[in-house]
């Protein structure tokens, strides 16, 4: 940006993030940085200026931080929505929650109509059975929309997918098939529903359709888009995208270096647990090393690696210590899954560690935080190296005395504060007990023991929207209404911060985002209502008007 | 005739960190008497003679001996793709899954078009197995992978200085499965691989120290007189393939699979090359197949 004029902006409030300074006025933009908070006047001293009132009714805050998100989360609208809530597409439109199996099957009808090729499939999204009454979606409820054209219902657990009677005939799903997870009915014949990655792999064209949508240039502007819709500004796809495919660091490039792209994007080099047994070569530590150092730009960064160790825990497949599991599914083992060895897993963050780059690592359970905490302890022995920032990512179970390990070792929390609203009562009935949900998401332990802390979405897991994950924190309300260990609920100032300044951190960015203060790129979201002055349960309604990345507006809603 | 004409039988080689699933996979590439493609985790360990190596690509590696190496490093989807498309088609797929992968979950690809799952081989440490099982933050990792199993491999038998304890141990985890003992994970590769036994033509053909006996009729089979068989089968006896009709339902070619005490049956996939009538194969060490092994099914009709 050679642009040297210099734009004021005033606003209802400035929320600057800047203990130093923390409300203004006025903020200055000169090029894509920030040049200077106050007043008009203070900011005149720095020459001619252009006075924007746009946002005089609004408030400006640092723009959020969404530091563990996926790209999917813009691949799932390049198909039709049928989940049960309702949900906002990138393009700001609100698609209803379609509440009952009817309602299902006439938003499929709708769609399959708009479809001109009539051999293509039918690919839809966030089929939540858990919430639909009475019998269960299957294929012949599909079939009312088509007996000619294959069709492909994706669930939101993403464990699962219901497919129509079309396409078991062109798959050759039959009752005849063996692979586990086709499931069948009384008489021995598949009624459409395909568990797991082997089963929906039967289905041609529809589960892999996702993943092609993923990889698209489409799919990286619809996750922006849904970003800037919620005043997020900078975005991290945490070890979704294979960025050892051809033409994928192209297509991030592509987008990002647009100057409508509305985002800035950290893009993790997820770790490949190819199981790789070998001590001495580890390729994704290059690969990260060279993105970092070569390939950054001003709304595109690396240097972050993603790591995963265990499964999640309303799948019962979290690593959690003892007593484990309350009322885990008939056939459960008793704990969850190791993604990577345990064992392993010291060699293969020192092997990140030595590199100076920064670990995120998922870890829902206690168990599996334990042995990447203990891992991070070993990296360090091994090789000692001040503000590291290593993170343990999702965070749901970790204790107090894992905190305070962390916090001696240095170490970040990124916590899935969604969980309490969307399975909080699940967990506390179910999953961990009444204690332990109590406890988990522990926000304010995190504080108390001085973890630098950050809070999100998981998004498409749930949807992306900072200030939901700021109430999720600030309140701990379920699904239910009821408050699920109030001990553990911080202030808004301290969510605020969470999703801001503290998100940068763990992402290497506060250097240049997270607050709003001269010198640090003007990013900002531009909200209708004070977070301040509104009452703590409405944190999650206040509207967002849209952001400024670098200077540049974006509308929410817009194309 | 080929029992599976064109499909690839597959093959999934789990067990823990350590154990030997590389080793054992150097072994089949060494030892194969067919074309096997094997997907594998790393290349670096896989141990090839320089001799025998034909061509390498950044993910694939071809031998002169018909078998093919790819690499897992792009997931196993692309790898599945080039080892379908790779001329002249590999008969078999051997898949090593990951360490603590559920060798269990990695084998339900093994029914995929183009595909019928053989067996699950698991191979265990015979020196680390009891401290392994015991341990709190794998032993269940461990166990479940055992509990998978068609065939367990207990490896490094020559290391092990409790052989008891461990064979103790993998007969509480899985006390059906087929147990085979190795060292350096050199185990009769006739063993692991279903194929092979039916290929065999002589009824009573010698395979290692193993024999083999075959069963070949018209009549479709009533259900009620292969549990039979099964129920009648001396116990040494671990491994009995072939592909048989049904009365019940006499217009499918059915694919039956004994391993260890673990039988199954599933429709052949390949429908238009399947061949008529029954053909089953047992094999056991030598002298433990009497004459009569199949008397059940002549009985059935």
């Amino acid at each position: 940006m050679g642009d040297a004029s210099v734009k004021i902006f005033t606003a209802k409030r400035i929320i600057t993030m800047n203990p130093a300074l923390p409300f203004a006025e006025a903020i200055a933009v000169r090029g894509d940085r920030i040049l200077g908070v106050g007043t008009v006047e203070d900011l005149a001293q720095w020459g001619d200026y252009e006075l924007s009132e746009q946002f005089k009714d609004h408030i400006l805050m640092p723009g959020f931080v969404e530091a563990h998100t996926h790209v999917l989360a813009g691949a799932v609208w390049e198909f039709p929505y049928v989940g049960f809530y309702d949900r906002a597409d990138p393009a700001g439109r609100t698609w209803l929650g379609c509440q009952t199996i009817a309602s299902v099957v006439d938003r499929l009808a709708e769609c399959e109509r708009d479809l001109s090729d009539p051999d293509q499939t039918l690919v839809a999204w966030g089929l939540d059975p858990i919430f639909l009454t009475g019998e269960r979606l299957v294929a012949k409820h599909l079939d009312q929309i088509s007996t000619t054209r294959p069709i492909f219902v994706f669930h939101a657990s993403g464990h699962l997918a219901t497919v129509n009677s079309e396409m078991m005939r062109r798959s050759g799903i039959d009752r005849h098939t063996p692979t586990p997870g086709v499931a069948k009915d009384v008489d021995g014949e598949p009624n459409g529903e395909l568990q797991e990655p082997a089963a929906m792999s039967l289905a041609q064209d529809g589960f892999a359709a996702i993943g092609v949508a993923m990889m698209s240039p489409n799919a990286k502007w619809n996750y922006a888009r849904e970003a800037r819709n919620c005043g997020v500004t900078t975005i991290a796809d945490l070890g979704t995208t294979r960025l050892t495919m051809e033409g994928q660091l192209e297509a991030w490039r592509q987008a990002t270096d647009d100057p409508n792209y509305p985002a800035r994007v950290v893009v993790a080099v997820g770790h490949s647990d190819s199981g790789s047994e070998s001590k001495d070569s580890n390729p994704m530590v290059s690969l990260a090393v060279r993105l970092r150092d070569e390939e950054e730009t001003a709304k595109l960064r690396f240097g972050i690696v993603k790591l995963v160790l265990d499964g999640s825990i309303q799948g019962f497949t979290a690593r959690i210590s003892w007593p484990h599991y309350v009322k885990p599914p008939p056939g459960h083992p008793g704990n969850g899954l190791w993604l990577i060895p345990p064992e392993q897993l010291a060699d293969i963050v020192s092997s990140y560690h030595e590199a100076g780059l920064t670990v995120h690592c998922h870890c829902n359970g206690d168990e599996a935080a334990q042995v990447f905490i203990d891992a991070v302890e070993t990296a360090l022995q091994r090789h000692p190296r001040w503000d590291h920032r290593h993170t343990v990512q999702h965070c749901q179970l970790t204790t107090t005395a894992q905190y305070k390990q962390m916090a001696a070792l240095g170490m970040n929390a990124n916590i899935f504060s969604n969980h309490i609203f969307h399975w909080g009562d699940q967990h506390a009935s179910t999953t961990v007990g009444e204690e332990r949900a109590a406890g988990m998401d522990a926000c304010a332990t995190a504080e108390r023991e001085g973890v630098k802390f950050s809070v999100h979405s998981d998004a498409p897991i749930t949807p992306m929207g900072h200030l939901h994950t700021a109430w999720c924190a600030v309140n701990r309300l379920t699904a239910s209404g009821r408050v699920l260990g109030p001990e553990e609920r911080i202030s808004v100032a301290k969510a605020l911060e969470a999703c801001t300044l503290d998100a940068a951190h763990q992402l290497r960015l506060d250097h240049d985002i997270g607050s709003l203060e001269a010198g640090k790129l003007a990013d900002f979201a531009v909200l209708e209502e004070d977070p301040f002055e509104v009452s703590p349960e409405e944190l999650k309604d206040i509207p967002v008007w849209g952001t400024v990345v670098g200077g540049t507006s974006h509308v929410a809603g817009s194309k | 005739m080929e029992p599976s004409e064109g499909l690839m039988e597959v093959s999934v080689i789990g067990g823990y960190l350590g154990a030997g699933k590389t080793t054992l996979v150097n072994h089949i590439l060494r030892q194969a008497s067919e074309r096997v493609a094997v997907m594998v985790n790393d290349f670096g360990e896989i141990n090839i003679d320089q001799a025998l190596i034909d061509s390498r690509s950044e993910n694939t590696i071809s031998l002169t001996n018909g078998c093919i190496c790819c690499s897992l490093v792009d997931g196993f989807v692309s790898a599945l793709e080039s080892v379908m498309s790779f001329r002249p088609k590999p008969t078999r797929l051997v898949i090593e899954a990951s360490g603590v992968a559920d060798p269990g979950a990695v084998a339900a690809y093994g029914h995929g078009p183009g595909l019928a799952l053989d067996a699950v081989v698991v191979v265990t440490d015979a020196v680390r197995l009891c401290e392994q099982v015991a341990d709190p933050l794998i032993g269940q990792t461990v166990a479940s992978q055992i509990d998978a199993a068609d065939v367990i491999v207990l490896n490094k038998i020559d290391l092990a200085d409790n052989l008891i304890a461990a064979k103790t141990e993998l007969a509480r985890l899985n006390p059906d499965a087929l147990l085979a003992y190795a060292s350096h994970a050199e185990v009769n590769l006739d063993l692991l691989f279903g194929r092979e036994i039916v290929r065999k033509s002589d009824p009573t053909s010698q395979v290692g120290t193993f024999e083999s006996r075959s069963h070949e009729s018209t009549q479709p089979i009533p259900r009620a007189a292969l549990e039979a068989l099964v129920e009648n089968l001396p116990p040494e006896i671990q491994r009995v393939k072939g592909i048989v009709r049904l009365a019940e339902a006499p217009h499918v070619a059915m694919v039956f699979q004994l391993v260890g005490r673990n039988w199954e049956l599933r429709a052949l996939a390949d429908r238009k090359n399947s061949p008529d009538g029954n053909r089953l194969v047992v094999i056991g060490p030598k002298g433990s197949i009497p004459m009569q092994w199949d008397d059940a099914l002549s009985s059935g009709n």
